[in-house]
């Protein structure tokens, strides 16, 4: 899993969201640091949804966020879930390695 | 841009449009519109990035569609284009591979550079002059409003006068501010310099309409009446040196006392660019004459305001014009049939210049086409060349998108190291082509390489890689392994026709440009054989407006003048001497309604003209052909007043199929009537496009001293010195009045080569982009042909082994030659159909499908075709058969 599927993963984890709503979130938590232009993320939502990570559902509210646009929303499945945390899990390893070999002090 | 970005969805496999594609356009169109409200700059860069993401993902999932791709388990690797990091080897590649083969990289990237320099250069004119909002607030929102009346005497379009202004400001539901202007020049004097400058009349509303404030000073009110004027920034530092303490003090003003209230920023140009001063002066409805029409109007409209709707309002109050101000019958007559023009602020100073533009814009881009599509011939070529190459790297296991890739790359150096280059050429070629702009264009001071040029650039070279690396990489992508086994020869019937359509391609789109370009020339030639009415060779004109207190009246100025006249003539070289209040082609002459005696079945009918002064000897110096009767002697100017001279289509106007002489007209509303005693030939005034005006010339004075005089007549001077004779008549001017200056000093041969300045630099830089996709069309014919014989040797030889001559093969290759170019003239042919007409009213005396232009150029295209078709089919026939079946 790379690190943009991850971003698109977590963004999910909060609740069902439609396209540029992933595109938005990617964006602001990674800091910046990943921001999959349009194109980019509906080849990523594909693949996730083939590897089946991701669903798309109904959207929450019954009023849509932009009238006169259809939105699909896309949320986890339960698989999408479980890989999540297996990669926050690794994450989370890795980083406490990290800091261990660079001989900073872990968080807390 | 947004409907390009929207379009690159399309490039998406259908499989993943159907699942994905409403979306996708929706959320490209909803961060183009985020991008764009943040800002130009950020529009851009973000439109540049989501179309090459979308460029890229497209070809990604056609290598490897992400929808059917059979679901992995947990990881998920990232296939198809590669990573960044691949692409950066494979470019470190191509360009190791572009040091080895000098000869190819000068080529491609010699000619990308070139064309997209020029395209770079001439985006940067068109976004500067065309695509910069205006620099007001709101811009959107600013209308010009003219009128017409069709039945009318008047011009197709007018300006409006005073009584619209009035009612409009009062009355309309639909505006915010109004504002009336006009323009002319005129004299200032600050000490001892005194200057004709350009400088407009405004009412005082017009730069709270235009939504502009001072940078110095304040802004006129109403209660200024006529007593200040605002100065420009470019007069704030070149007359006072920037100095602040200039507000408030007084100066004479074209004919008045005025004080200067305030300095506009650098930015501010209105209603020219070359605009230096606005005399503000606030008009009031006592007294008011309506119908004096021709002034400018610019309206800010309330948010939201359709022009439509702003035209019915304002046709519908000009309606009660007459029931408030009054005015003749003939007023009400033409209220009547009046109905309001509006036109967005932008079009209405930017309108003359943007079709010219546009197409020339339009040229380059054809021109970068035609360079992409023979780059993208030279890299097929080194394709097949590769050939063996590709299939062993397949061989032993490389991926087609990695081999795709790698001929991408090579692409994609040639087009960075274009990219790079041409920023170079347009920062060098950019000045000069500025310099080569005719004057008046709006806006071109502004022209200069900037962060969106570059930008622009940038994407151009993108594209370019993209347009021409995207057929050598699916051939290289796509390697016969079983051509490994043979010797690696032959090229298959289907990569031939790629090139060949190629070829035709640049050869329709060639003869598309040179079709255009015989169409300017042709306008050119006819527009400088145009006969004006008078002589444009060996005559000098210049202006000066003396001011002294001896010239009282009319009687004193025409005096004065007419001893200058005397003075003039005494020099050496100089053979006749004229004076005229409008030299043709310098300023427009003044229009207004006349009445001629015996039209009395209705005596409030009359006869819009347009009327000059002018003295003794004036059509003599011109060489205006006396038709009837004769022109204006001494004594038409100091005694026997009262005379005047018509031209021709005046006479028909006024008198139709009858003997004017003698005959009497006058200024409608006007007292004293005046006599017919010439008539003379018909003269292009304003330029040799528009047909004559009908004219009437008075003398410089009339009966009455103080009728009228001319405050700064222009001087016409016949000599074959006319290009040296300036300093000895600047001499004469400061010696009989040291205190006017001598301006507007010009050889008629200058006016009339300024009058074609913009058909010439059209013209001009289309002729070039045409030669320049003459000259790669060539190239591409000849690098096909050359190829094809080059591949075909062995079968030429067994040709001629077996008995075929040398004429026979020529004639084989130069056919296949023809088939190609004369394919492409055709279609070229029937696009020039379609599209000449873009070049409107560019034209003159030609029609947009003119059939001489049209066959001659084709005509041309394939005799040169051919040309580059003998090259290579003379070293087929020379090909020795023995030598080549050895090789066998």
């Amino acid at each position: 899993m790379n690190l943009v599927e991850y971003h698109v993963l977590l963004a999910l984890a909060g609740g069902p969201l439609y396209g540029y709503a992933i595109m938005s979130a990617v964006a602001e938590e990674s800091a910046g640091t990943h921001t999959p232009r349009a194109g980019s993320l509906y080849r990523v939502l594909a693949r996730l949804l083939t590897a089946g990570l991701v669903r798309e559902t109904e959207p929450r509210t019954a009023v849509p966020a932009h009238p006169g646009l259809e939105r699909r929303y896309y949320a986890l499945t339960a698989a999408g879930r479980r890989a999540l945390a297996a990669e926050a899990q690794r994450l989370k390893r890795t980083a406490a390695v990290a800091e261990k070999r660079l001989g900073v002090a872990p968080g807390h | 841009m947004k409907a390009v970005l929207v379009g690159l969805v399309r490039l998406f496999p259908p499989a993943f449009r159907r699942r994905f594609g409403a979306e996708l356009e929706a959320d490209v169109a909803h961060g183009w519109d985020a991008a764009r409200s943040r800002s130009r700059s950020a529009a851009l860069s973000h439109g540049l990035g989501t179309a090459i993401d979308l460029m890229r993902s497209a070809l990604a999932e056609r290598w490897s569609p992400t929808l059917t791709a059979p679901a992995p388990t947990t990881t998920i690797r990232e296939e198809g284009m590669g990573t960044f990091a691949d692409w950066l080897r494979d470019l470190r590649v191509s360009g190791r591979g572009l040091r080895r083969s000098p000869g190819f990289a000068a080529v491609t990237i010699g000619t990308l550079a070139l064309a997209i320099g020029v395209t770079a250069g001439m985006f940067s004119v068109v976004d500067r002059v065309l695509l910069d909002p205006l620099p007001f607030a709101h811009p959107d929102r600013l209308m010009a409003v003219l009128g017409t009346a069709p039945g009318s005497q008047l011009p197709p379009e007018f300006g409006l006068g005073s009584e619209f202004y009035l009612q409009y400001r009062e009355q309309s539901k639909l505006i915010e501010d109004v504002a009336l202007y006009g323009e002319g020049t005129s004299t200032l004097r600050v000490g001892d310099h005194v200057e004709r400058i350009l400088m407009a009349w405004p009412t005082p509303d017009l730069f709270s309409t235009l939504g502009a404030k001072p940078v110095l000073g304040r802004l006129p009110v109403q209660s200024d009446e006529d007593s200040v004027t605002v100065i420009s920034y470019a007069l704030w530092q070149s007359w006072f040196g920037g100095d602040s303490s200039v507000i408030g003090k007084t100066y004479d003003v074209s004919y008045g006392r005025r004080t200067v209230v305030g300095v506009m920023g650098p930015e501010f140009h209105f209603p020219s660019d070359g605009t230096l001063l606005w005399n503000s002066s606030a008009i009031r409805e006592a007294g008011l004459v309506p119908g004096r029409l021709g002034a400018g109007m610019v309206i800010r409209t309330k948010p939201g305001v359709t022009p439509q709707a702003l035209t019915m309002e304002l046709t519908s109050l000009a309606k009660r014009l007459p029931d408030r101000f009054g005015g003749s019958a003939n007023y009400a007559r033409l209220i009547g049939q009046f109905r309001a023009v509006v036109r967005p602020l932008r079009d209405d100073m930017l309108g003359s210049v943007s079709r010219a533009l546009w197409v020339l814009l339009g040229a380059v881009t054809i021109v970068l086409i035609i360079a992409c599509a023979n780059v993208a011939n030279i890299l097929l070529v080194r394709v097949e060349g590769r050939h063996r190459e590709m299939a062993v790297r397949q061989a032993i296991g490389a991926g087609r998108a990695a081999l795709a890739r790698l001929q991408l790359a090579e692409s994609l150096a040639v087009a960075v190291a274009a990219g790079i280059l041409a920023v170079g050429l347009a920062w060098v070629t950019l000045p000069l082509m500025l310099r080569a702009a005719p004057p008046g264009v709006p806006r071109i001071g502004r022209v200069h390489m900037d962060a969106v040029t570059i930008v622009f650039t940038a994407g151009a070279a993108i594209v370019a890689a993209l347009a021409c690396g995207l057929l050598p990489a699916l051939r290289a992508s796509a390697p016969d392994l079983a051509r490994l086994r043979e010797s690696g020869r032959g090229t298959t019937r289907r990569h031939l026709w790629t090139r060949n359509g190629l070829v035709v391609a640049q050869t329709a789109l060639a003869l598309v440009l040179l079709i255009g370009s015989g169409l300017l020339l042709r306008s050119y030639s006819k527009l400088s054989h145009v006969d004006p009415g008078y002589a444009t060779s060996d005559i000098f004109s210049f202006q000066f407006a003396p001011e002294q207190p001896s010239l009282r009246n009319g009687a004193d100025w025409a005096a004065f003048h007419l001893r200058f006249m005397d003075r003039l003539r005494a020099l050496p070289g100089v053979t006749s001497v004229g004076i005229v209040d409008n030299v043709p082609l310098d300023e427009g002459t003044g229009i207004g309604p006349f009445q001629a005696e015996g039209q009395v079945a209705d005596p409030n009918a009359v006869t819009r003209l347009h009327y000059t002064f002018a003295g003794p000897a004036y059509f003599q110096t011109m060489h205006i052909a006396v038709l009837a009767g004769r022109e204006f002697t001494r004594e038409d100017n100091t005694v026997d007043f009262g005379n005047a001279v018509i031209s021709r289509k005046a006479a028909q106007a006024l008198w139709p199929n009858q003997d004017p002489l003698g005959r009497r007209l006058k200024p409608s509303g006007d007292s004293t009537w005046s006599t017919v005693v010439g008539v003379v030939n018909d003269v292009l005034q304003d330029d040799f496009r528009q047909p004559a005006d009908p004219m009437v010339y008075f003398p410089l004075r009339a009966a009455d001293p103080n009728a009228y005089r001319l405050s700064s007549p222009g001087y016409v001077v016949r000599t074959v010195r006319a290009e040296t004779i300036a300093p000895e008549i600047r001499a004469l001017v400061h010696e009989v009045a040291p205190e006017a200056p001598m301006y507007r000093t010009y050889t008629m041969s200058f006016l009339a080569q300024r009058s074609m300045n913009q058909l010439r630099f059209t013209m001009l830089t289309l002729g070039v982009a045409a030669l320049l996709a003459l000259i790669l069309g060539v190239v591409g014919v000849y690098g096909v042909l050359a190829y094809v014989v080059a591949e075909r040797r062995q079968e030429i030889g067994v040709r001629m082994a077996l008995g075929a001559e040398a004429g026979q093969v020529r004639r084989m290759v130069v056919a296949q030659g023809a088939r190609v170019v004369g394919v492409g003239a055709l279609i070229g042919l029937g696009v020039a159909l379609a599209t000449t007409r873009l070049l409107g009213g560019l034209l003159y005396g030609v029609p947009a499908i003119d059939l001489s232009t049209f066959a001659a150029t084709a005509g041309m295209m394939v005799g040169v075709g051919l040309l580059a078709s003998y090259m290579p089919a003379r070293r087929a026939s020379s090909i020795d058969p023995i030598e080549t079946l050895r090789g066998e």
